[in-house]
Order: structure tokens, then C-alpha cells, then sequence
């Protein structure tokens, strides 16, 4: 039997290696958790994408629960979502933008800054438009700072400025029920909290 | 010695002076090697699977843009390294992190070369064993025969 | 209407491979011979269908039928008629179909060409692989059909073939690598049929070998074919990713190259047996996995084909049966297989043992490389990337002590080799290459200790061959003649091993002294690398049949005079709307001069990467070389079997086996 065993081993690999295939066969492999999570906002200050004296910080998310979205008026699936963000809007949530423009290359700078203002106001009168105010990440150095790999990408930040979701790809109904709307109710709630024992 | 003669002449050569402007320029080789091998090992994150120095992906321009800003800052390697997977994970990095499940990947072989070994030197004297002279002459006559 | 008989064919394929299956199986338990008979004529019947069935997709494509769904996902009218002809393997459901067409020409030459092997081993070996046949077959008609219709609408035209197969390197890339990958399917049945019916005397292993052979072949060329294919298309001078499609088939390789080997040791001195036919079946095994890795789409890669989960099941659950079915059959025979030879620890079994452990765990290292960021990740420890600093250290570790057996394996003695004899023709070797390697290294700047290690590892097979010839010429004689008489098998390892030692040369050649440059460059600038100096002469526009794009026209001079004149392409496909580059290549021996066009920038430069590439030939001439040196082994008389009458070898060992 136990020469039967060692004979055994290639056999028992496999189903073992079969497990995480099976496995393998139900997730999207380009699924990745953020290492930022639970970490606060980078420091930042950046202007505001329609006007360059209104600066931003990172305090700009303390004490409210904010989505903070990543796009761009080039990305296709950016404008896909504008809707079903403007109805999120419209349900009180608080969207910012992280405007993130991809013509605007330092090697290659093809558009203007009064252009991609242009280009904006006809994208959200077209489809909606779901922000408080747009941050312009002109470097895309925030973007960097904050793992960012392309648009559309959405992060979840709560009352304290911390990052508590990111998303990479598009929000719809199904993304927001299954894996934004837990994380919002919770940080929600907590802010509840936080405010009545406040007063 | 055609071939030896072909050798020195790259090797020895080393690059001259530069008619054009490079991409991204170094003062010191040494930080030019380092800014190619890390470009070479770090990942896209968009892309399905590319180093930053092959991927056009514009996060892989950015990230390339940071490493070399980083580089002529005088960051090290690894500080360069630990910049990246502080952002984007363990996942921008080719070489995998040192964690128990991971250490795998050093010891599987290993442990795997061992016990074939091992297990190979036990049944060769446990054949010896098990068969008698005579019929372990007649099997090397049968061997011989075969050949 | 030919699209329909195509996909009629392939059930009758099927149905041909169902009585496969069963009827010589089935007759070879019983002993019936009229039914072991049958597995001939099945295995034609099988090949003839998935033939005709083949023809009528690529008949579909070279006619632009788009109401085929799989033709008009992967051709177009722009397309010329030879990439359209090559576009039914461009797509998941035609390369599946592909895929079981070489599986029929194995099966079939399998029944061509083993008029000398027992009829009832023979009737085993097809029933196995008409098993095998079965599923694969059930998984092209029920979840991968190409013969699948858009009525009553279909498009005008068609989204076109994948830019980057659309090149000559992809016209015989795919064939290749799957004959190879196909192949082992024989040595696998060969195994299973032999365990089935309880013996696994030494013939079987005579009778693998020369399919084993040609099938390493085959997947030889194919990966140094693939590797050739990506360094000259995707445009960043690799040769070597190790990306998951790429490890999957390297896999088999490394399996390959073991059973090779250890197959040479089970036929001649009978030892080895169980795991011999472990080898065997992981070759195949290995084929598998790295087929459903592609196809289902579970691991990140650049290849992989778009994914389906149904598919991946299928596919899965196909592996489960196949992979499982024959490691419990294993598990369960293999205990019984005893071995008679005997052999001390200084022997040349031992050799080529350590260096198929050596193998193996090399496979182990690719495998576990491939798959544990999967693992990693399912079990919710994050993403992580594996790839080259890991696999290149891995492979260094492996590849030194792999060289030191390799080198000494055949200058040794089957069952016990004199240590003294041994240790002084190793030690005059090492001596020699020492010597070499420092004195050619010494001429090189920078000094790189890995480029110094390649040569004297590269070196060392090149003196150790050379004194196995010599020893083998020791007798009486004029050289010449004495050259004759060394077999062709013998010439074969010969090549085999002098092709590793010239491809050792070109890894360790071009991974120390690549010199790379980014670099912008307007018309007349010129860059100076390695004593050659490039000039940008112009960007001109570019028309071809299905593309538009941009050619950079590039002079290269060397000691002020011109040496050579090289054109880079940028393509832009228009239907699939991807970008691809063609690199601007000057071949030479001792180096490539390697040209990729970049970006247009603002100010009408273009950016430009410039690649001196020292040795990067002798990587693939290794891949030839050791392709021409199977060739070889395989052209030996031994192989080719006259029908022996009586084989007393096979049949009294069988006896001491019993007796045992």
C-alpha cells in the first residue's frame, strides 16, 4: 500500500490543480484588489478641469461619502456610464471626477485645454452629467498615485477621506447592487452614526 | 575565428556619441540599465500580459515616465520597485513576493528533486534484493542478447 | 450547402471514432481478431471525414462565405486568399478542428505504420486514441461548432483575421506546434494500452520511440518558430516571454526531451519503466493542460483566445477524464512494473536519470510558475505576476548542474562507469572550456560573468562530444571509415547536443550585451550604436491590401560606408482597427540590427527603438540543429521494424516479470 501511494501523488496533484482550475473558470482574471485600500486619498492639489483657480486637496472628500470616478471624453464606455451615474445623482450620491485626459501626452499633446472644456460640455449635455466638480489630473500624477490603469475606473471614499472600493471598468445596476451598494450602506451608516452622536 | 573576430567587434564598441535626442536620457549608463531592466519587469496593469517597455498602453507611458523621473531622482532599484507595488500591488512586479504559499515556487522543485532521489536509490537496493544470482545473470545475458 | 457536409462529416468523424473506441478494444480483451481487424479501416474512416470536414471550412473561407459565423468572425474580402486559407485556424472552434485534424493524421499514420507491431497492441494503441478522439470531437459539435450559420442574416463582409497572425510565421507556427502537441498523443496511447493489458515489457518502448521522436521534433520547431514569429512581429526585439502560452508549451518540450531519453535507457537496459511511462503520459497530459489554458481563457496572456466558461468546462471536464483516467490507471498498474537491470550510481543510467529529474523539475518550475498566480489569487492572497526575473534565475540554477550530466552521460558505460577514466576526460574538458570561455570573455566590455558561465556550459558539451567521438573511434582503422560506422542515431545526439550547446551561446550572447535605444529621430538624423550608425532617411506612407500604415526607411553605415539598408513598418489593420509593427531586421551571424517604428510626435519626429541584438540567431539554429539531429535518430534502420517472427527478448522478460 505504500508503494501504491508514491504512485498516487501524480493523481492527487492534479485533482488538486483541477480544484483551482474549476475554480479559475468563474473569476475574471483581470480582477485585481487595490493595495490602496482602506488607505486615505494621496496628497494631491490639482485644478478644477473648467477653471484653473479653483484648487483642489484631498480634503475635499472629509466628511461625506464620495464616488470618485475616473474618465476621459476619448473612453467609450466613460460615456456608457454617465447615465446610470447621473441617476446615482440624482439619489443623493456624491460623484467627483477625476478628469483623465489621454491626448493630453507630454510627447505628443495633441489637444488644448479649451478644446477638452469643449469636449466635455458636449459629453455631459449629451449623456448626463453626474459631478459635483471634475478634478483635472492634468500628469495623471494623481491617477498614478492612486493605481489607476486606465478609464473608467471608480473608487469608493468615505467620510474620512479613505478608500474603501476601486473599481476597474464600467458601474452599472448589477456592479452597484452587488459590489458597490454593501460598502456605501456601511461607511452611510457609519456617518449616521458619527453625526448623531456629534449632536 | 570569423565568429570571435564578429564578437569583439560589438562588444568592445561601446555606444558613441548620440546624433539624436534619446527618449529618455541618463547621464550615468549604470542608471540607464537599471531604468531598462525595470521597465522590463514591471507589468502593465491594463494590458493582458506586457512589461511597461514593450506595452503602448498609456498607463505603461506614465508609469515608464515615473520610473525614469524616479531613477534621475536617485531612487534605487528596489525603491523604484516598492514605489510601484505601493500603488498598483505586488502584481506590477514579475518577480513574485516571498510568502509562505509562494515559497513554493523555490521548494516545490527541490523537494520534488529530492524525493525522486530518494526513491530511486531505495528501489535500486531493494532490487538487488529481490532477485537471485542466477537469474539476474540470465537477465543480463538477455540484455546483452537485445542489443 | 458545403458548410452543412462539413459539419455532417464531423459527426460521421465522430461516429468512426466512437466504434474505435470500442470494436478493437473491445477484440483485443476478447481475443477476437475480426474485430481487432476493424481498427484500421476505423482510423482511416476517422482521418478521411475530419479531412473532408477541414477541407469544407477552409473551401467556406478561400469563397468569403460569411453566413458561416466562424468565417465571418475571422476573414474578410481584403484578406489574401493565403491568409484566408490559414484563417480557419485563426479563431477557438477552427483551430479546434485543426487540432483533431492532426490528431486523425497521428491516428492514421499510427495504422499506416505499425504493420510490425502486434495486432492486438496495434488494436489497443487506436482504440486509446479513438477514446481520446471521442471527446474531443463530442466538444467540436456540441460547444464549438465552426460550421455554425448567421441566417437568415449575415454580414457583407467579414471582421477579418487577427493582425497578428497575418504573417508567414503564423502560416506554419500553429501546424507545428501541433503536430508536435498532438503527437505525444501516440506515445500516450502506446502507454495506456500497454497498461491496460498489464504489460509493459521494454518493446513497447522501442515502439514509442521513433513517434516520440517525431513528435519532439515537430514541437521543436514549432516553439523556436513561435519564438522567431513574436522577436520579428511584436516589435520590442524579445525572443521570450514566459508568458503562460508560451510555458504551456514548453511543458511538453521539457516532458519530451525527458522521455527522449528515458525511453533510450527502458529499451536498452529495461529499468526506469514506471517512470518512463509517468513520462509518457505527462507529455501528453501536459499537451492538454496547456490547450485548455489557452482556450479557456483562466489565465492572463497575450495569446489567449477569447473566453467562454461553458467551453471551459467542457474542456475541463474533458481533462478530468482524459488526465485523471490515465494517472489512476497509473496509480494502479504502475506498482506492478518491476525492473531487471541492474546498474551502479556511477552509470550512465544514472546520467540521464539526474538529467531527466533535472527535466522534470524543470517542468515543475514552469508549471508552478504558470499556475500559482491563479492559486495565489483564488485563495484571496492578491494578484501577483510571475515571470521573467524568476523563471531566469530558476532556469540558470537548473541549467548548470543539467550541462555537467549532459556532458558526462555519454562519454559513460551502461550499468558502471570507471570513476578515474571518467573524472580525467571531465576534468581535461572543463579545463579546456575553462580556458576558452575566460579568454573570449576577456575580449568582451563589460565584463558579464552570466555571458562567461554560457560559454564555458556551451563549451564544455562542444569538447565532451568531441571526446565521446573520439573514444568511440578508439579502435583500429582509418577515421573515416570508423565515422561510418557511427549510426545515425548516434549523429542525431550528437547534433542534439551541439544544437543546446550553440543555443546556450545565443541566451547567454544576447541577454548580456542587447544594446537597446529609445530614441526620436527626424528624416536625416542618425544614431550611433555598436559601431554602426542609423539613418532615418524618411517616414514614407504605407497602402497594403488590408492595411494602411507608415515605413521608416533606414540606411545603415558602418565605418562611413553603407552596409545595409533596412524598412520598418507601422500597420494599422483597418477592419479590426489594432495597431502592428514590422520590424526592420538586418540579419547577420554574430548579430541582428533590429528597427521598430514608433509614434508619430508633434513636431514630425518619430519615435524609434533601435536593437543591437548580438548572437540572437544561434538561439534558433540551436532549435534547428537539435530538430535535424531527431530527424536523424529517426531516420535509423532500427526503427524501421521488419516483422519479427518471434521476439524471445520481450517474451522471456515478460516471464521473469511474472515469475518476480
Amino acid at each position: 500500500m505504500k508503494k501504491l501511494g508514491l504512485f498516487l501523488l501524480p493523481l492527487l496533484l492534479f485533482l488538486l490543480v483541477s480544484v483551482f482550475l474549476l475554480q479559475g473558470l468563474f473569476s475574471d482574471p483581470t480582477a485585481r484588489q487595490s493595495s490602496l485600500l482602506n488607505r486615505p486619498v494621496p496628497e494631491f492639489s490639482l485644478a478644477d478641469v473648467m477653471d484653473d483657480s479653483v484648487r483642489y486637496g484631498p480634503e475635499v472628500f472629509a466628511g461625506e461619502v464620495t464616488l470618485l470616478n475616473v474618465w476621459g471624453t476619448w473612453c467609450v464606455t466613460c460615456a456608457y456610464e454617465l447615465p446610470f451615474l447621473t441617476g446615482l445623482r440624482e439619489q443623493g450620491v456624491r460623484i467627483v471626477g477625476l478628469y483623465y485626459e489621454q491626448d493630453l501626452d507630454p510627447d505628443f499633446g495633441a489637444k488644448s485645454v479649451s478644446q477638452i472644456r469643449q469636449d466635455i460640455h458636449k459629453t455631459l449635455g449629451q449623456w448626463g452629467n453626474p459631478y459635483a466638480f471634475n478634478i483635472f489630473d492634468q500628469q495623471r500624477s494623481l491617477s498614478l498615485d492612486l493605481g489607476v490603469s486606465g478609464a473608467p475606473e471608480t473608487f469608493l471614499i468615505d467620510a474620512e477621506g479613505k478608500i474603501r472600493l476601486h473599481h476597474i471598468g464600467d458601474v452599472n445596476e448589477r456592479v452597484w447592487q452587488e459590489k458597490f451598494l454593501p460598502v456605501y450602506e456601511q461607511v452611510s451608516d457609519n456617518v449616521a452614526a458619527l453625526k448623531e452622536s456629534g449632536e | 575565428m570569423r565568429w570571435y573576430a564578429g564578437l569583439l567587434l560589438i562588444l568592445s564598441l561601446s555606444p558613441s556619441l548620440q546624433a539624436v535626442q534619446e527618449v529618455y536620457e541618463f547621464d550615468k549608463p549604470a542608471q540607464r540599465e537599471v531604468f531598462q531592466r525595470l521597465s522590463e519587469n514591471l507589468r502593465c496593469p491594463k494590458c493582458q500580459n506586457q512589461n511597461i517597455a514593450d506595452s503602448n498602453a498609456l498607463v505603461s507611458q506614465d508609469m515608464k515616465r515615473k520610473v525614469y523621473e524616479l531613477i534621475k531622482k536617485g531612487y534605487s532599484e528596489q525603491q523604484v520597485i516598492d514605489y510601484m507595488k505601493q500603488r498598483y500591488g505586488d502584481f506590477v512586479y514579475y518577480q513574485p513576493p516571498l510568502n509562505p504559499l509562494t515559497l513554493m515556487l523555490w521548494m516545490g522543485p527541490v523537494l520534488f528533486m529530492g524525493l525522486v532521489l530518494v526513491v530511486l536509490i531505495r528501489r535500486r537496493k531493494t532490487q538487488e534484493k529481490g532477485f537471485d544470482k542466477a537469474m539476474l545473470a540470465k537477465a543480463e545475458k538477455w540484455l546483452e542478447d537485445d542489443k | 450547402m458545403l458548410a452543412e457536409l462539413g459539419h455532417f462529416s464531423l459527426v460521421l468523424a465522430l461516429l468512426m471514432a466512437i466504434l474505435l473506441a470500442i470494436y478493437p478494444l473491445w477484440g483485443a480483451q476478447r481475443g477476437n481478431a475480426a474485430l481487432m481487424a476493424t481498427a484500421r479501416p476505423l482510423a482511416l474512416g476517422t482521418f478521411l471525414f475530419t479531412a473532408f470536414s477541414y477541407f469544407c471550412l477552409s473551401w467556406a473561407f478561400f469563397e468569403n462565405d460569411f453566413s458561416v459565423a466562424y468565417v465571418a468572425h475571422n476573414s474578410n474580402t481584403l484578406l489574401p486568399w493565403y491568409y484566408r486559407l490559414t484563417a480557419v485556424w485563426g479563431g477557438h472552434e477552427g483551430s479546434f478542428l485543426l487540432w483533431v485534424l492532426i490528431f486523425s493524421v497521428w491516428t492514421v499514420a499510427v495504422a499506416l505504420f505499425s504493420r510490425s507491431i502486434p495486432q492486438e497492441i496495434l488494436s489497443r494503441v487506436l482504440g486509446v486514441l479513438g477514446l481520446v478522439g471521442v471527446g474531443f470531437y463530442l466538444y467540436m459539435l456540441l460547444a464549438s461548432n465552426p460550421f455554425e450559420r448567421l441566417l437568415p442574416f449575415f454580414p457583407v463582409d467579414g471582421r477579418d483575421l487577427n493582425p497578428l497572425l497575418q504573417d508567414f510565421g503564423m502560416i506554419i507556427h500553429p501546424p507545428l506546434l501541433y503536430m508536435g502537441y498532438v503527437g505525444f498523443s501516440v506515445v500516450f496511447a502506446f502507454a495506456i494500452a500497454a497498461l491496460i493489458a498489464g504489460r509493459l515489457d521494454s518493446t513497447w518502448a522501442r515502439w514509442s520511440r521513433p513517434w516520440t521522436l517525431a513528435a519532439w521534433v515537430f514541437l521543436t520547431l514549432g516553439i523556436a518558430l513561435g519564438s522567431w514569429w513574436a522577436y520579428k512581429e511584436l516589435g520590442w526585439g524579445g525572443w521570450w516571454f514566459w508568458d503562460p502560452v508560451e510555458n504551456a508549451s514548453f511543458m511538453p518540450w521539457l516532458v519530451g526531451t525527458a522521455l527522449l531519453h528515458s525511453l533510450a535507457v527502458t529499451e536498452k537496459r529495461k529499468v526506469f519503466k514506471s517512470w518512463t511511462v509517468l513520462l509518457a503520459i505527462s507529455a501528453f497530459c501536459l499537451s492538454l493542460l496547456g490547450t485548455f489554458l489557452v482556450r479557456s481563457g483562466i489565465l492572463v496572456s497575450v495569446h489567449s483566445f477569447a473566453s467562454d466558461p461553458t467551453r471551459g468546462l467542457f474542456i475541463l471536464a474533458l481533462l478530468m477524464l482524459v488526465i485523471g483516467g490515465s494517472l489512476l490507471l497509473y496509480a494502479l498498474r504502475a506498482p506492478q512494473l518491476r525492473s531487471i537491470g541492474r546498474y551502479q550510481l556511477l552509470s550512465r543510467e544514472m546520467m540521464l536519470i539526474g538529467n531527466n529529474i533535472l527535466l522534470s523539475a524543470a517542468t515543475l518550475v514552469v508549471l508552478l510558475g504558470t499556475l500559482l498566480p491563479l492559486v495565489h489569487k483564488e485563495l484571496g492572497l492578491g494578484s501577483i505576476s510571475i515571470g521573467a526575473p524568476f523563471f531566469d534565475q530558476m532556469f540558470v540554477y537548473l541549467v548548470v548542474p543539467f550541462v555537467f550530466l549532459l556532458a558526462m552521460g555519454p562519454l559513460s558505460r551502461w550499468k558502471q562507469q570507471s570513476l578515474s577514466a571518467l573524472r580525467s576526460q571531465v576534468l581535461q574538458a572543463l579545463l579546456i572550456s575553462i580556458g576558452a570561455a575566460l579568454l573570449l570573455s576577456l575580449g568582451t566590455d563589460p565584463f558579464s560573468y552570466m555571458a562567461t558561465l554560457g560559454l564555458l556550459l556551451s563549451l564544455l558539451i562542444v569538447v565532451t562530444t568531441v571526446q565521446e567521438i573520439r573514444q568511440r573511434l578508439a579502435g583500429d582503422g582509418e577515421v573515416l571509415v570508423q565515422l561510418k560506422k557511427l549510426t545515425p542515431s548516434h549523429w542525431g545526439m550528437v547534433l542534439g547536443h551541439l544544437g543546446f550547446a550553440v543555443m546556450i551561446i545565443g541566451i547567454a550572447m544576447v541577454t548580456s550585451f542587447s544594446i537597446e535605444r529609445d530614441v526620436r529621430m527626424s528624416p536625416g538624423d542618425s544614431i550611433d550604436l555598436a559601431g554602426y550608425t542609423f539613418r532615418l532617411d524618411g517616414v514614407k506612407p504605407l497602402q497594403g491590401p488590408n492595411y494602411t500604415g507608415h515605413v521608416a526607411i533606414m540606411d545603415i553605415y558602418q565605418n562611413g560606408e553603407k552596409y545595409s539598408h533596412v524598412e520598418a513598418e507601422k500597420r494599422f489593420y483597418t477592419v479590426q482597427r489594432s495597431v502592428m509593427t514590422e520590424a526592420a531586421i538586418d540579419v547577420g551571424v554574430t548579430r541582428d540590427l533590429y528597427v521598430a517604428l514608433g509614434e508619430q510626435l508633434n513636431n514630425g519626429a518619430w519615435a524609434l527603438r533601435v536593437y543591437v541584438k548580438p548572437f540572437i540567431r544561434w538561439i534558433w539554429a540551436g532549435a534547428l540543429l537539435m530538430a535535424i539531429g531527431g530527424c536523424l535518430s529517426l531516420s535509423d534502420k532500427r526503427y524501421r521494424l521488419k516483422k519479427r517472427a518471434h521476439d524471445p527478448v520481450s517474451a522471456t522478460s515478460e516471464r521473469v516479470q511474472e515469475a518476480c
